[in-house]
């Protein structure tokens, strides 16, 4: 590992919390000389990777940062190959769409269609929701071979609400279910009020990628418990195209 | 203290002061609503102000007149409309807390120890739904210390509006700590550490149910 760059990534990290901070901040929060911070802020600043506040001489974030996001995201397979198929999903359901990829113990959203009804949304881009409170996360895991499978099951696996299931057993019980159905439901396991319905997407190896599911109100994508059968179909119909699209084979329910 | 009202310490509340409550929480959230609708789009939706707005005036239409029905009964009817025309988080959180403080409450009145039983099973309804503990940005943060600040009030025996006036003003002191919070739980905890510096939707409404109550406590017209 070269210190520098570990160093220049931790501050932007610390940065990353939006918060404006000074050379001297950086220096106490990372345990460095200031003379070292310096040095390393002013090189990230000559390529615009944080910028400096004019008025209060603090660092933030910079322009830079933007691109190489859009990049990360452009230069996505899934994400851009999901962008038909979310808007298709999200007008056929009325509800908005999410597409997310594996990442570590969570499932990063890629890609998010809004509800199509005008309303304030937030854009979720770039959220990182742990994989069992999602079902996003649900449907990716259920597929997974079984040594990430165990990795994933170990957690630590948050509480994020009273309905988040976090017992490994009953978590393994739920996955072999979404197997055989091909369809993860989650019910306000994540956000009181919020409801998922999601299928996974598989590349050419049967290897789950991501997953694409709508997001909404739970009152309206689980009316009396459970999802309606066209949302399911709608979903499921997603998640098919985007495996096909991406030259993708969805291994067979009781592969394992 | 001359010119104080000193309470009976016994003072006894009934379906009025629910329907006091409701009326004055209903105030309450119309007047702020842009308000919470501005912090909530910082972090959220931007629908809090507006959901709890009609979400309130059709519980404070459910029980308007009502002043003769059991207390318990009142809060319950309150907590079922919340329940069904707040959307979000909120509808389900406070409703299923109101109902459950009505559960509790099976007389025809009821005193401030009972309030603070009935508070008591609002926090522990919200914390079994949500699963949030002191500090992760919500209205616990708002509640919790309120409840505290309510039950010191009824031990020092200056009475129930003198402890609601200490519950509310707790509350207002919870609401702007979370300002520096990073939310660890609902929507806002997906934006990770952008949720740093702004302040809680969820715990400015609480703030402002507690400032209700501390109004139903004081009037008695």
């Amino acid at each position: 590992m070269i210190q520098s760059v570990r160093r220049a990534s931790a501050i932007l990290r610390e940065l990353g919390s939006g918060h404006r901070l000074g050379v001297t901040e950086l220096a106490e929060r990372l345990g460095l000389a200031k003379a070292t911070v310096y040095g390393l802020v002013r090189s990230l600043e000559a390529d615009a990777l944080v910028e400096r506040d004019l008025e209060t001489g603090k660092y933030r974030l910079g322009p830079a940062l933007l691109q190489l996001g859009n990049a990360f995201l452009d230069g996505h397979e899934l994400r851009a190959r999901s962008l038909l198929w979310a808007d298709s999903l999200a007008g056929r359901t009325s509800e908005a769409v999410r597409v997310g990829v594996p990442s570590g113990l969570n499932v990063l959203i890629v890609h998010h269609v809004f509800r199509p009804d005008n309303s304030v949304q937030i854009l979720e881009v770039g959220a990182a929701i742990p994989w069992h409170a999602s079902a996003l996360g649900k449907a990716i895991a259920a597929s997974r071979d079984d040594e990430t499978l165990g990795m994933l099951l170990d957690g630590p696996l948050a509480k994020l609400t009273g309905r988040t299931l976090v017992d490994p057993r009953l978590l393994r019980r739920a996955l072999v279910a979404i197997r055989r159905t091909g369809i993860a439901v989650e019910d306000q396991e994540a956000v009181i009020g919020e409801a998922e319905i999601s299928a996974a997407i598989f590349d050419h190896d049967g290897h789950p990628v991501g997953a694409i599911g709508v997001a909404g109100p739970v009152e309206r994508l689980l009316p009396q418990g459970s999802a309606s059968g066209d949302v399911v179909g709608a979903v499921k119909e997603a998640a098919r195209g985007l495996t096909r699209d991406l030259g993708g084979v969805r291994r067979f329910a009781g592969h394992r | 203290m001359p010119g104080e009202r000193v309470e009976h310490k016994d003072r006894l509340l009934d379906g009025s002061f629910v329907v006091r409550w409701t009326r004055e929480a209903a105030r309450a959230i119309h007047d702020q609503r842009d308000y919470l609708t501005q912090l909530d789009a910082a972090i959220g939706d931007a629908d809090h102000g507006l959901n709890m707005d009609r979400g309130f005036a059709a519980a404070f239409g459910k029980v308007e007149g009502d002043g003769d029905r059991p207390p318990g009964e009142l809060l319950e009817t309150v907590g079922t409309t919340l329940v069904l025309s707040v959307g979000g988080a909120a509808g389900p959180l406070y409703g299923s807390a109101l109902r459950q403080m009505g559960r509790g409450i099976d007389a025809a009145t009821f005193d401030a120890e009972g309030l603070l039983v009935a508070l008591r099973a609002a926090l522990e309804e919200i914390q079994r739904l949500g699963a949030a503990q002191l500090g992760d940005k919500t209205m616990v943060d708002a509640l919790s210390p309120a409840i505290e600040a309510f039950e010191r009030g009824l031990r020092s025996g200056r009475g129930l509006a003198a402890a609601a006036g200490k519950a509310r003003a707790a509350a207002e002191e919870g609401m702007r700590a979370t300002i520096p919070m990073q939310a660890r739980k609902g929507r806002a905890s997906y934006l990770g550490q952008r949720s740093v510096g702004h302040q809680d939707p969820g715990a400015t409404s609480t703030a402002l149910l507690l400032g209700a109550l501390e109004r139903a406590s004081e009037d008695e017209a």
